[in-house]
């Protein structure tokens, strides 16, 4: 099904240039959560990533006719600009901590609530997925980009590679090692590690 | 099957989805995990990654910017454009300003030059004479009572009207007597004054002579 030409991206970036506010709020909304997530994602800052929102639709807001309809959707570009946000951020504090504070129960703000059934699967399940976000989080950056991007945002190479700019085999292999360091950093983590190869 | 292409295989897709492999692939990849403990222990691994990525991806799932990004961005695009509109506004009406001075100064200008134009037009045409050059002495020869030139324009102004206001006249040839001149304002030599002579007469628009000529 096809958007109607009115609410298409680019239309509604031309209205918004224009100072019309819906259509701007219109498109920050349509496209707030995707950035938001994989800015999370990568930095495991939720402060960084809100920071990352806002300068994104910033720069949108500022410099809305550097948007080229010829070089990809309004969404690619927006992702394009969120990933330098991201990139200047992981330069900037490439061992950032996260200052979010965890919640009485473990949980941090951004966490949002999974099924549980009982309280030991619970903190089972929490306790693994803090294990996998510090994992990730120690990745060098263009891995932990990789694997973001294909294992949490679920891209194909394709898409991964035109977001990231780079060719579909630099993907592919960056995701490749990313695998294996994600793996041998998982086992390293486990109080009784197994033997694992780290891919070469 | 050898453990580096089972590394590769089980790295590049993904993690041994078996589905993902064909029969023979996968039936190839399941006895090597039997026979080596290593790779076993990898695939295992990676299933554990999944399983953990999966949870990550999950909990992350439903996150989105909180609404104070998208309060903080409405009020600043707001203050944006309303500035933008105000330097607008003031832009356009200080070039309309100086557009309307250019163009009354233009008017004016052009006014003022028609004006000197029809001035110049006027003067030139009508080529007006002073009464001081009519002969008064018994001795000038006869019907030069007005010295006048015979040329069109050559018309002596009456006594009492403007040059200004023989633009829109009209030429009249009458017959009068000379005396009638008289009557006119004008100088006569009382010897000839029932002499009948032909006069040019330059009547105004409201039916007045303005000037009088003497054709030959």
């Amino acid at each position: 099904m096809s958007i109607p030409e009115q609410d298409r991206d680019d239309v509604l970036l031309r209205r918004a240039a224009k100072g019309d506010e819906d259509s701007f709020t219109c498109l920050y909304r349509r496209h707030q959560a995707a950035l938001y997530r994989f800015a999370l994602r990568m930095t495991g800052n939720s402060w960084a990533a809100e920071e990352v929102v806002q300068d994104v639709f910033m720069t949108l807001m500022k410099e809305p006719k550097k948007y080229d309809a010829a070089r990809g959707p309004v969404g690619a570009y927006l992702f394009g600009i969120a990933r330098n946000r991201v990139m200047k951020h992981l330069e900037r504090l490439p061992r950032e901590l996260s200052l979010e504070e965890p919640n009485g129960d473990g949980t941090r703000a951004s966490d949002t609530a999974v099924s549980t059934f009982t309280p030991a699967h619970w903190a089972e399940q929490q306790e693994r997925t803090e294990r996998v976000r510090a994992a990730v989080l120690e990745l060098p950056a263009e891995f932990r980009e990789a694997v973001v991007l294909c294992e949490l945002e679920e891209l194909s190479y394709e898409e991964a590679a035109q977001l990231s700019g780079c060719p579909i085999g630099t993907i592919r292999s960056r995701l490749h090692r990313g695998r294996a360091l994600l793996m041998a950093k998982l086992e390293m983590l486990r109080d009784t590690p197994r033997r694992v190869r780290v891919a070469r | 099957m050898k453990c580096e292409e089972f590394e590769a295989i089980s790295l590049e897709r993904g993690g041994l989805r078996m589905s993902d492999l064909d029969a023979s692939l996968r039936a190839a990849a399941a006895e090597h995990a039997a026979a080596c403990p290593d790779c076993a222990a990898l695939q295992e691994s990676w299933q554990e990654a999944r399983v953990a990525l999966q949870l990550l991806r999950e909990t992350t799932q439903g996150a989105q910017a909180p609404q104070r990004v998208e309060m903080r961005l409405r009020h600043e695009f707001g203050r944006r454009h309303r500035t933008a509109k105000a330097r607008f506004a003031a832009v356009f009406a200080a070039w309309t300003l100086a557009a309307a001075t250019v163009v009354i100064a233009g008017i004016s200008w052009w006014n003022w030059r028609l004006a000197q134009t029809s001035r110049e037009h006027v003067s030139a045409a009508n080529t007006v004479k002073t009464p001081t050059a009519v002969a008064t002495a018994a001795d000038t020869p006869e019907d030069a009572t007005l010295v006048a030139g015979n040329e069109f324009g050559d018309f002596t102004p009456l006594p009492g009207s403007l040059p200004q206001e023989m633009d829109d006249s009209a030429i009249v040839r009458v017959r009068m007597q000379r005396g009638a001149l008289g009557a006119l304002g004008l100088p006569v030599n009382e010897e000839r004054v029932s002499d009948w002579i032909q006069v040019d007469l330059l009547v105004g628009e409201d039916g007045l002579p303005k000037a009088v000529r003497l054709p030959q």
